[in-house]
C-alpha cells in the first residue's frame, strides 16, 4: 500500500474535515493545534497542517499527494496544475460582492475600488459584466475598506452575513458558491493511482450534498 | 535595489563542478547511444524568425518566448524556447528525400515563464524525433529512448504514462459543441473535476449525453485494464476511438513483452500538448517527484509549414533536472 499525505486546511475548513475522515477511520494520531504534520489511525495516511492558500501549492510540488481546499482559493490560484476530483459540501459559504447599505452604485464617471483577497476572482467577475475596477488588495478585515473610504466594495467570503451587517454592510451580488474540494497531485494521481482512487471513492460515499 | 550584481535571473540557472562534468558525461552517454540507434544529431540556432519557431510543439509557447526585433532586418525574431520545431524544419528542409529521418538534439531553451510553479526558465532540453513513420513501431522506439534517458541519468524506477488525444478529439468533433463551451469543457477534463462539471452543464443546459461521455471520460484512468473499461463505456463512440484504443493496446502489449516490470498508467483524458498532438501521448513519472520528468507523443502532419508534411513522434526531457532528481 503506497503512503498518502494529505494537506489538511487550517481554521474552518479543518473543523468540518475533522468528522469526515473519522466516519473513513482517519483520525489525526497527534496533537493537531500545535503538529504540523500529524500521523493518522490508518499507519499508511499522514496529515499536513496548512493554511488554505499554501495548499494548491503543497500539492503542485508534490509535497502532498492530496489536499482539501476551498474553491475560492482554487478558482484565485486558476491553475490546471491540479486534479479537483471531489467537493466534500463542506464549509460552504458564497463569494460575494458587498457595500455599504444604500450604497449608489457609481455613474461610471470614476473607476470602482474593490477591496478583496481575491484580486484575480475580482477582477475576473467585473470583467465579465464589461466593467474595469481598480482592486485593493488586502489580507483580512475587508469589512473595514469601504467604511473608511478606502474602497466602494469590497469582494469577500460571507458564510452568515453577520459581520457584514454589524458593520452596516449589504451583499449586493453573489459570484459564486464555495465549499471545499479534494485536490490531488497529478503524479501522485498516476503513480498511486489504486491508493488514490480507493481513498477517493471511499470520501465520495460519506460526502454526499 | 537589493538585487545584487552575481545574482541570476529567477529561474536560470548555471552548471558547476561537480555538476558540470556530470552533464557532460551524461551528454556524451546520451548522443553516443542516440547515434548508434542511427539518429543524426541536429544542432539549431538559438535565434530563428518568430513564426518559424511558434510551430508544431512550440504554437502554444507564443507567451513563453523571449521576443526580440532584429536591428539588421527590421524582423521579429525568437529565441528558441522548444527545439522540436527546429527539428521538424530541419527534417522538412534538409532530410526531404529521405523516407525516414531520426534526429536527436541537446541545448539550452528559454522561456520566460517556467513550466512548472517554481520551475527552471533555462532548461537543458534533450530528445530524440522520428519523421517519416506513422506505425507504433516508432513511438515505441522513442518511449524506449525516452525510458533509456531515465535510466542513463540515474532515474531507475519511472513510471509510465500513455494517453490518446484521438479520443477526446472525435468524441468533441462529434459533439459539435459551442467553442466556448469547449474551452471550458476541455479546462474541467484537465482537471477531472466532476463537480464542476456537474455545475456548468446545470448552468449551461448541457444535454445529458454530453454530460456523460465527460464524465465517463474523466473517470478512464488506472492501470492497464482502463482499456478494457474503455471499450465497454467507449463503445458506440465511433472507429475513430476504437482504432485509437487498437493502438493503445498494441503499445501496452509491446511494452509488456519487453519491460514487464515498468508500472503503466493509462489516463485516457489526459491532453497534454492537445494542440498540436494527433495520436498517443505520453509520460515519464519519478516516485517521491511531484510533476512529469519527461513526455513525447505522436505530432503527424508536423513540416507541413515548411512544406514537407510528414507523421512525427518524439520525446523530449530537462537534463538539468534529469540529473537533480538523480543526486
Amino acid at each position: 500500500m503506497s503512503q498518502i499525505t494529505i494537506a489538511l486546511s487550517k481554521g474552518r475548513i479543518l473543523e468540518e474535515s475533522l468528522p469526515l475522515l473519522a466516519k473513513l477511520g482517519l483520525e489525526p494520531a497527534g496533537d493537531i493545534d500545535r503538529l504540523l504534520r500529524v500521523p493518522s489511525r490508518d499507519k499508511n495516511v499522514s496529515f499536513l497542517i496548512i493554511r488554505p492558500t499554501d495548499v494548491p501549492t503543497y500539492v503542485e510540488y508534490g509535497a502532498a499527494d492530496m489536499g482539501i481546499t476551498g474553491k475560492d482559493v482554487l478558482m484565485e490560484n486558476g491553475s490546471d496544475a491540479l486534479y479537483e476530483p471531489l467537493d466534500l459540501n463542506i464549509a460552504r459559504c458564497r463569494l460575494s460582492v458587498a457595500a455599504r447599505v444604500g450604497h449608489k452604485p457609481g455613474n461610471g464617471t470614476r473607476r470602482l475600488r474593490v477591496a478583496t483577497k481575491y484580486p484575480e476572482i475580482a477582477r475576473r467577475h467585473f470583467a465579465a459584466k464589461g466593467e474595469q475596477v481598480e482592486i485593493i488588495k488586502l489580507y483580512g478585515s475587508m469589512e473595514l475598506a469601504p467604511l473608511v473610504g478606502l474602497s466602494d466594495v469590497i469582494v469577500d467570503l460571507v458564510a452568515t452575513g453577520k459581520t457584514l451587517k454589524a458593520n452596516g454592510m449589504e451583499e449586493t451580488e453573489i459570484i459564486c458558491q464555495v465549499s471545499s474540494r479534494i485536490v490531488v497531485n497529478k503524479a501522485a494521481m498516476k503513480m498511486k493511482h489504486a491508493a488514490i482512487q480507493d481513498l477517493l471513492e471511499r470520501i465520495a460515499k460519506v460526502s454526499g450534498p | 535595489m537589493s538585487i545584487k550584481k552575481w545574482m541570476l535571473p529567477e529561474g536560470v540557472e548555471e552548471a558547476l563542478p561537480p555538476t558540470s562534468w556530470e552533464l557532460e558525461d551524461l551528454r556524451r552517454k546520451l548522443l553516443d547511444g542516440f547515434r548508434r540507434r542511427g539518429y543524426e544529431l541536429i544542432l539549431p540556432p538559438l535565434i530563428e524568425h518568430l513564426d518559424a519557431l511558434l510551430t508544431g510543439t512550440a504554437q502554444d509557447l507564443d507567451a513563453r518566448t523571449f521576443k526580440f526585433t532584429d536591428p539588421a532586418s527590421g524582423r521579429l525574431l525568437g529565441l528558441r524556447s522548444d527545439m522540436t520545431p527546429q527539428a521538424a524544419r530541419i527534417a522538412a528542409r534538409r532530410f526531404r528525400d529521405q523516407a525516414v529521418v531520426r534526429l536527436c538534439y541537446l541545448g539550452t531553451v528559454l522561456r520566460t515563464q517556467p513550466d512548472a510553479l517554481g520551475g527552471p526558465r533555462s532548461p537543458r532540453q534533450v530528445g530524440c524525433e522520428i519523421f517519416g513513420e506513422a506505425g507504433i513501431e516508432a513511438d515505441l522506439e522513442v518511449i524506449d529512448l525516452m525510458l533509456r534517458t531515465l535510466r542513463l541519468a540515474g532515474l531507475k524506477k519511472a513510471h509510465l504514462d500513455l494517453g490518446h488525444v484521438g479520443i477526446y478529439r472525435a468524441i468533441s468533433g462529434k459533439l459539435a459543441l459551442d467553442p466556448d463551451d469547449e474551452a471550458v469543457l476541455f479546462d474541467i477534463l484537465q482537471r477531472k473535476s466532476q463537480p464542476d462539471l456537474a455545475e456548468f452543464a446545470q448552468a449551461r443546459g448541457l444535454k445529458p449525453r454530453v454530460v456523460k461521455v465527460f464524465a465517463e471520460l474523466m473517470e478512464l484512468n488506472g492501470d492497464v485494464t482502463v482499456l478494457q473499461r474503455a471499450r465497454e463505456t467507449l463503445k458506440s463512440a465511433g472507429d475513430p476511438v476504437q482504432e485509437a484504443l487498437d493502438t493503445l493496446e498494441q503499445v501496452v502489449r509491446k511494452l509488456r513483452a519487453e519491460a514487464p516490470k515498468l508500472p503503466i498508467h493509462v489516463d485516457l483524458a489526459e491532453l497534454r500538448g492537445y494542440s498540436y498532438h494527433t495520436g498517443i501521448v505520453f509520460a515519464a513519472f519519478a516516485p517521491g517527484h511531484g510533476r512529469e520528468i519527461a513526455r513525447g507523443g505522436r505530432y503527424d502532419g508536423v513540416g507541413a509549414e515548411f512544406g514537407v508534411a510528414r507523421p512525427a513522434t518524439g520525446f523530449s526531457a530537462d537534463l538539468n533536472e534529469l540529473l537533480r532528481l538523480a543526486q
